[in-house]
């Protein structure tokens, strides 16, 4: 019995030190490769390093909730993590998976009925808590998003009323000549129309250009795999559609400023 | 220049488009100024509310960013209390505990433990400091508990997991209701004697932070450095470093302020000199006329160029009102942000910076100018005069 106790002793004396698994930007950082030993501490305590082994290298999930902070992150077994910090039996969260069919919501009200204290959330409902933050940011970018709208619809306006005004004499003279006022009415949206077509196929091009050096800038700045900047067809959609619509407004006010004008009169300086 | 500026306005409506887009531009350039640097400027005010400039923290933890604790907490302060240049050392305990309703208890709160004599997270509005067996509520929870000085509330530390029952329960009289100063809107929060606490979570000489004040007239970098030194086995911050950790989390919202701002420069630009361009080539005869009859080429550039800053002058006048009307509406999206302190704000109004926003506008908007301007004074007389008779 002794010799048993004696050689278990010997086993554990002699174990290799544990595995932990690095973070591919720490494991960049520090530099650390797969067989590397690393001594840890937990920084609140003043207990003796512990050595553990680099078992593998990770890349962390692209998850924006994790980008403000970027901190390094390391993947312990439970029971090693619980010897660096000294705590027994503790833990923060579980994930659970359900059997097929399980409802998430039921089975999410059963766990804090059963276990007092602990909140327990389906993944879509742990994605919405999660995403606050990005939804507060999203709104704030519509908000901007409205603001540039409104800042290009003046702009597209006062181009189209300079451009219109430019040519008073030519359209007094169409309208001299027997050109109707639909015609020059016409004429005008759609010339607003195709300079918002063309406008917007130009700043869809360059938004895509620039959601690449966006994201170029980014992924460097955070060392993240993570998108910040996505031209999405549907975007592309409706920017061209607002620009249709922008441009036939526009046009539309300026080309009534001149079709209500006797053409006699759109001669005059 | 007064001809100049009367054609400006012969044009209304073509005028006032330009005015509203240089005015809107104005306003979003004044808001992400005022965004670029807002909310640190607005957190190092609440840092420094209470007149703690440092923060000392279990090493290489930001204060209350995670559950590790300085041990031995009393003999800490008081080698903290030794270092020259220091006048107070203030502690806090962070622990989540359950408010109890007969025998259920409720959501958690978050409560600290402090010293009544120095404490740096919150404002007392009614009542006082709590003594042994007291608590100081929050404003929010005072509210919605209909709680006053006086009042009985049961707080447990734990609860029973399989059970449900609130474990340690311990009643409390309010002895106050305060404002916390970095509680979310709306969040319940409980102040009490640290040793209260430090029982209470089972963390006995425990705390998470001190808050350190320094003395009048003492730098509180050199403090923090100093502090380092005489306990090498925390971590010292100053306001300014959790600043500049705070700029460096929301550098985000920095670096699309700056894009934001320069795009709307460049709108503003762009609409400058577009209407300039297009008034100096209706002009183009006049304006050679002008010359042929011997004004100098100075005098008519300065012309086109106070058109230019004029409308840059006027958009900006439109555009400061605007602005921090914007300001106000964005800030109330943007404090939606979920455990944001209640009492920050995104948009700080820094008259100088501001100042400085619509400036960079009249300068751009007189440089716009200057290019068509220089254009019309620059083209061959004869020809500008013959262009015109046809």
């Amino acid at each position: 019995m002794s010799l048993f106790f004696g050689l278990a002793l010997a086993a554990a004396l002699q174990a290799p030190p544990p595995g932990i698994l690095v973070e591919r930007r720490l494991a960049e950082s520090v530099p650390l490769r797969v067989g590397d030993t690393v001594r840890v501490r937990a920084l609140a305590s003043g207990a003796t390093p512990r050595p553990f082994v680099v078992e593998g290298v990770f890349e962390r999930p692209a998850d924006p909730s994790r980008i403000a902070r970027n901190e390094y992150e390391v993947r312990f077994h439970l029971p090693d993590l619980e010897e660096v910090l000294g705590t027994r039996d503790r833990v923060d969260r579980f994930a659970v998976v359900l059997s097929p069919g399980a409802s998430p919501d039921s089975a999410a009200r059963w766990i804090e009925g059963l276990a007092f204290g602990t909140r327990a959330y389906g993944s879509r409902a742990l994605a919405d808590r999660t995403s606050a933050t990005f939804r507060v940011v999203s709104r704030f970018h519509r908000a901007i998003g409205i603001v540039t709208i409104l800042a290009s619809a003046i702009f597209l306006l006062c181009v189209m009323i300079i451009r219109v005004d430019e040519r008073k004499r030519d359209m007094g003279m169409l309208r001299l000549v027997g050109v109707s006022r639909g015609t020059v009415f016409r004429s005008i949206v759609l010339e607003a129309i195709g300079i918002t077509v063309a406008g917007s196929a130009a700043g869809a091009g360059l938004g895509i250009v620039i959601a690449q050096v966006v994201n170029a800038y980014y992924a460097r700045y955070y060392d993240t795999t993570l998108r910040f900047a996505l031209v999405t067809p549907r975007i592309v959609v409706l920017a061209a559609l607002l620009g249709l619509g922008l441009g036939a407004v526009a046009g539309a006010l300026a080309a009534w400023r001149v079709v209500n004008v006797p053409p006699q009169r759109l001669g005059e300086r | 220049m007064a001809s100049s500026l009367r054609a400006l306005f012969r044009r209304r409506s073509r005028t006032l488009l330009a005015l509203a887009g240089i005015g809107i531009s104005a306003a979003l350039l004044l808001d992400m100024t005022m965004l670029a640097s807002g909310l640190t400027e607005s957190f190092g005010e609440l840092l420094g509310a209470k007149g703690y400039a440092l923060r000392v923290t279990p090493k290489g933890i930001l204060p209350f960013d995670s559950d590790a604790t300085i041990r031995d907490a009393a003999a800490t302060a008081r080698r903290i209390a030794s270092v020259p240049g220091v006048a107070g050392v203030a502690p806090a305990l962070g622990a989540q505990l359950y408010p109890v309703t007969g025998d259920s208890a409720r959501e958690p709160v978050f409560a600290t433990g402090i010293d009544p004599r120095g404490q740096m997270l919150y404002r007392v509005l009614r009542g006082r400091e709590p003594g042994p067996g007291e608590v100081v509520v929050s404003e929010p929870m005072a509210r919605d508990d209909r709680l006053r000085p006086g009042s009985v509330v049961s707080l447990a530390s734990g609860l029973d997991v399989s059970l449900g029952r609130p474990r340690g329960t311990r009643r409390y009289v309010v002895s106050g209701v305060a404002e916390f100063l970095y509680d979310y809107a709306g969040e319940h929060s409980v102040a009490l004697p640290l040793g209260e606490v430090q029982r209470a979570i089972g963390r006995d000489n425990q705390v998470s932070l001190f808050g350190v004040s320094a003395a009048e007239g003492v730098d509180p970098g050199a403090l923090a450095a100093r502090i380092g030194r005489v306990v090498p086995e925390v971590s010292v911050y100053s306001t300014a470093e959790l600043l500049r950790e705070t700029s460096r989390r929301l550098s985000y919202f920095r670096q699309m302020a700056t894009i934001l701002g320069s795009v709307a420069l460049t709108v503003t630009a762009l609409l400058v000199a577009t209407i300039i361009t297009i008034g100096v080539r209706e002009r183009f005869g006049e304006i050679a006329t002008l010359r042929a009859i011997g004004i100098a080429r100075e005098r008519i550039l300065l012309g086109v160029v106070a058109e230019g800053l004029t409308l840059a002058l006027l958009g900006c006048a439109l555009g400061l009102p605007l602005g921090l009307w914007m300001a106000r509406r964005l800030d109330r999206i943007l404090l939606s942000f979920p455990g944001l302190p209640s009492k920050v704000t995104f948009f700080t109004f820094d008259p100088g910076r501001v100042a400085f926003a619509l400036a960079v506008v009249v300068a751009v908007g007189a440089v716009a100018g200057c290019v068509p301007g220089l254009g019309a004074v620059r083209s061959p007389l004869g020809q500008a005069l013959r262009e015109e008779a046809e």
